[in-house]
């Protein structure tokens, strides 16, 4: 897929007794994996050949491209619609929002993007057509990086560097006398054969840029490997803890867990975490009254049960790192504590119980509280700073400054000594009636007595929890080191360039030392320099000549009209 | 003969990488987490193959000091479950009546209570007569000490112990009279 030669000089190509850079044939300039000389676009007519065609439009750089743009284009609605992954209570939102669009967008998978099957069939194709370009060009590059320099061509005046001058050796030790030099310079160096009536020197130096060309597509596979190693064997999950919670890294912990395909619940780091403190500041005047400032939280954890507990605390974008895991802050709400008494007077529930926000700029929220061995259920709003407004409760701010809680009783049969589960947020009234003197608005501290000696709830106080998004990708740094490589492989082979230098020596017309030719070519010239370098590598081979320093002839740039 | 050489190199790479994305079709494509249990969301060990179940010390829901260790020398059925989860109660009825039956035959009962509340949890066991011990384990520690053994992914999840401290197996959901009668009685065969 990934071609970054540059295309070889017209003017040497034309010459056929110039070896040229692009001389392997295998590399067809354009094609991806360029093994074959066929066009790409070309159907073949046997079943065999259009498996190979098949396997060469995949492997080509433009399908690549095509399916990279999918990909991108397949990721926009993951970031714009709501995930079930991430957030799904903003799904039931979106749902309850758009409830004609949701349903038609949820057949899509548009609500779990990176799950859905044409989002996977996407990154596998990818995945294919990179690999498939990769891994061929990666055997290819390892051989020309392997290959000796070639013969020297017999006309050196005709490469786009080019000098002569005379000689007093003969041509064997003037040839000799150049390779000396030009193995001093660190060239790679083909003689002619020694038992050989021609003379001359064959030099190749900056074999670097092969290094890395091949460090770029070498790294380039590691970062398709390190994305498969954190999808197979990486997972993220979600947790909603209340201030004074503790919970242990288990799959029934947590309230949403998405293992790679490799991973089970018994791989999962023994950790575990308690969320001591939740602090969220909000701002408290102006046009951005309401909107937060900070949050913070603070918790104790532990790598393994047992080992030593550590503090820290958890901001937006400064996640706890544990044992390769990752622990981000991602959400926040209030947790109204209650104490429910049954009828017969004793305690059926105390809990602080999380309220979902059905409003994220007053904290408005939403709850149930279920006492089923009262027979009692209570349906909530949740006001952080209450404000009375013609008989509706409202939140003026999200800090809890002034909280209220407004219950709706029922009492009956809450349905919950079924084998079916049942959402902890959803209160099944069917087998309910109503209380009278609902909905009954409570502060802190308050009880509400029900009537009928049903028993009494008590408002205890406001506790705050956080959602939290646990992470493991063993993947990340492996990708980061392979992405960090493949741009160095990448700097090297734009910035050093691969140079021939010839030398070639044939008997002067006098009869006595040899006239002395050196030319030179580049395939590519980015950062430029080459004809200076070889302007001093000309005269560095004429002035070792001992005792003489002829000077080297005209240096000839190579017409390129 | 250079050209057949790196046609078939070329080949094979093409075979393996087609490979490579038929299995990552096949992962993808397929759930990858099957649990060893059967179609009666049972799994249960060979005797002589039994894991050896976590010691743990914890408090119970009253307050009292339980130790698993304390039980060896008698077969322990220990209960994950939740007041809050209308599957664990569901079961308990049967969990209670089993505790009762099995008591003379030196069986144990013991619940796990996970994310819970001991004032929930105590409401409901007294309502519906359970009068073996249950831990208060709001955190889960007792089930990531289990992770090993015995996964318990959901709740509820029923693991049997033998005499040894060898776990014999474990039901993943409501748990039935048959299962549990099943596995009580493998578990009379120690290793």
């Amino acid at each position: 897929m990934t071609d970054i030669h540059t295309p070889q000089s017209e003017s040497v190509a034309k010459d056929e007794a110039t070896p040229s850079f692009g001389e392997n044939k295998t590399e067809a300039a354009g094609s991806g994996i360029g093994q074959t000389v066929r066009p790409a676009t070309q159907p073949p007519d046997a079943n065999a050949g259009w498996l190979r065609w098949g396997w060469r439009q995949l492997t080509s750089m433009r399908t690549a491209l095509i399916l990279l743009f999918l990909l991108a284009l397949g990721s926009i609605p993951g970031s714009v619609l709501p995930q079930e992954g991430s957030d799904p209570s903003s799904v039931q939102q979106y749902f309850t929002a758009h409830p004609a669009l949701a349903p038609w967008l949820n057949r899509l998978g548009l609500f779990n993007v990176f799950a859905t099957p044409w989002y996977a069939a996407v990154y596998l194709l990818l995945f294919a057509s990179l690999v498939g370009c990769v891994v061929p060009r990666t055997f290819r590059l390892v051989g020309t990086a392997r290959t000796p320099p070639p013969r020297a061509p017999r006309n050196l005046a005709r490469l786009p560097q080019s000098s002569s001058y005379s000689s007093a050796l003969s041509p064997a030790a003037a040839v000799d006398g150049a390779a000396a030099v030009l193995g001093g310079q660190r060239f790679r160096l083909r003689r002619s054969p020694a038992d050989g009536t021609e003379h001359w020197v064959s030099a190749e130096k900056g074999y670097l840029r092969e290094v890395g060309n091949l460090l770029f597509h070498l790294s380039l596979l590691g970062v398709l490997l390190s994305i498969a190693a954190g999808g197979l064997f990486g997972y993220k999950a979600d947790k909603l803890l209340v201030e004074g919670q503790t919970f242990s890294n288990t799959v029934s912990a947590l309230d949403e867990f998405h293992p790679g395909r490799l991973v089970s619940g018994s791989d999962l780091a023994p950790f575990s975490l308690t969320l001591n403190n939740f602090t969220a500041q909000y701002v408290e005047s102006g046009q951005s009254t309401g909107q937060p400032s900070n949050f913070e939280a603070d918790v104790t954890y532990a790598s393994s049960p047992g080992a030593k507990p550590g503090s820290y605390r958890i901001r937006i974008n400064d996640p706890l790192s544990v044992d390769s895991l990752k622990v981000y802050l991602i959400g926040h709400g209030y947790a109204p504590e209650f104490k429910v008494t049954g009828a017969n007077g004793q305690v059926a529930y105390q809990e602080a119980t999380p309220f979902i926000p059905a409003s994220t700029s007053t904290f408005l929220s939403d709850g149930v509280v279920k006492a089923p061995d009262a027979s009692l259920g209570f349906m909530g709003v949740f006001v952080p700073t209450a404000l009375p407004v013609n008989g509706t409760l409202e939140s003026i701010f999200p800090a809890d400054d002034n909280p209220a809680v407004s219950l709706i009783g029922y009492s009956g049969n809450l349905g919950m000594n079924s084998a079916l589960s049942q959402s902890v947020y959803q209160l099944d009234t069917t087998g309910m009636t109503k209380i009278s003197g609902s909905p009954h608005l409570m502060q802190p501290g308050q009880t509400w007595t029900l009537p009928g000696g049903k028993g009494s709830i008590t408002f205890v106080g406001v506790k705050q929890w956080v959602s939290l998004a646990i992470t493991y990708d063993p993947g990340q740094v492996p990708a980061l080191v392979c992405g960090i490589l493949a741009l160095a492989g990448l700097l090297i082979s734009f910035f050093v360039r691969r140079r021939r230098v010839f030398v070639r020596a044939v008997p002067a017309a006098s009869g006595t030392g040899s006239v002395v030719t050196v030319g030179g070519l580049t395939r590519s010239d980015a950062s430029g320099g080459f004809e200076e370098e070889f302007a001093e590598l000309a005269t560095e081979i004429a002035a070792a000549e001992p005792g003489g320093s002829s000077f080297p002839g005209e240096t000839k740039p190579m017409d390129k009209s | 003969m250079f050209k057949a050489k790196r046609r078939t190199v070329v080949t094979v790479t093409g075979v393996a990488a087609v490979l490579v994305a038929a299995a990552l079709a096949v992962t993808f494509l397929t759930q990858g987490n099957n649990a060893s249990a059967n179609s009666d969301n049972t799994v249960e060990y060979q005797a002589g193959h039994r894991p050896l179940a976590p010691d743990f010390t914890a408090s119970s829901l009253t307050g009292t000091t339980i130790k698993l260790s304390s039980y060896l020398g008698k077969t322990v059925v220990l209960n994950f479950w939740g007041s809050w989860c209308p599957p664990c109660r569901d079961e308990a009825p049967t969990l209670a009546v089993l505790a009762e039956q099995y008591k003379s035959q030196g069986v144990a009962f013991l619940g796990d209570d996970v994310a819970d509340t001991p004032a929930n949890a105590l409401a409901f066991t007294q309502k519906v007569g359970i009068t073996y011990p249950s831990i208060n384990d709001p955190g889960y520690a007792i089930v990531q000490k289990f992770s090993q053994v015995a996964p318990v992914s959901d709740t509820p999840t029923t693991v049997v112990i033998d005499k040894t401290g060898h776990v014999v197996g474990m039901v993943l959901g409501t748990i039935t009279y048959g299962q549990m009668a099943t596995l009580l009685r493998d578990a009379a065969v120690t290793q």
